[in-house]
């Protein structure tokens, strides 16, 4: 089953957004363990669009599906410039602490704590949409990443 | 939510969810902190990038005039969170018993 909502394009949202996973996770029987990591991975992608596609007011639409072993989760975007985060840098957590910022650091995690992330720019309807998927046996996604569609392009 | 006191002894307890919506409040409460703090993170939840930004902020500052954050009680996914972020390498880290 599908669980889906639209939230509006504001840092207010993320409660609503946790109370959503919650329950999609307590009605479909979605192991437990894996709610902090799907919770952490739809705040940074959720908070990188409101961030960086500030020109329009569309609301990011958020579907939660479970499946075996786990969950899988597409956000999508309507009306935004392509920004594929798949192909954001990773940060170096060996630099000393007078040269560590905090910017990148969100997708930088998710990478490592998700089995996969999967991004498709659709430039005709300028859509961006992000599919992860986080399972209880799964592998990091920093190792399986992949992207598809008509564009793709990092700012 | 997200709820943040002082101690006895001059150390600080968090607990709750410290995510992008909440940063902001707890970045206030930080930056009245002074000298070595302990903060005890057996009750947090949950931390995003957000709140990692809240930490190191807090961290720079405090170590430019001798003083840093210590974190007691830090739970497994913490710890995976911080080891992942290096922050494993920057704050002195206590895991929960």
């Amino acid at each position: 089953m599908t669980t889906s909502a639209a939230f509006k394009r504001s840092f207010d949202s993320i409660p609503r957004i946790f109370a959503l996973t919650a329950e999609a996770f307590a009605r479909d029987g979605i192991d437990p363990r894996l709610l902090h990591t799907v919770d952490l991975a739809l705040e940074e992608l959720f908070t990188n669009m409101v961030k960086y596609s500030t020109t329009t007011d569309a609301a990011v639409q958020v579907e939660i599906v479970a499946i075996e072993d786990g969950v899988e989760v597409t956000l999508t975007d309507y009306d935004v410039e392509p920004f594929d985060v798949t192909q954001a840098p990773d940060v170096d957590i060996t630099l000393p602490i007078e040269q560590r910022r905090p910017g990148g650091l969100g997708l930088h995690l998710i990478r490592r704590l998700l089995d996969s992330i999967e991004y498709d720019y659709s430039k005709e309807k300028r859509r961006s949409r992000i599919t992860f998927r986080k399972t209880q046996s799964g592998s990091p996604a920093s190792r399986r990443v992949a992207n598809k569609g008509e564009e793709n392009a990092c700012d | 939510m997200l709820a943040i006191d002082f101690v006895d002894g001059g150390g600080v307890t968090i607990a709750g969810r410290l995510d992008a919506a909440e940063a902001p409040r707890a970045q206030t409460f930080f930056d009245r902190l002074e000298g070595t703090v302990t903060l005890d993170c057996s009750r947090l939840e949950y931390i995003s990038s957000a709140g990692l930004g809240v930490l190191l902020k807090t961290q720079k500052r405090l170590l430019a005039s001798g003083g840093k954050i210590r974190l007691t009680g830090v739970s497994s996914h913490l710890n995976d969170i911080l080891g992942y972020s290096g922050f494993d390498r920057i704050f002195e880290v206590e895991r929960a018993r």
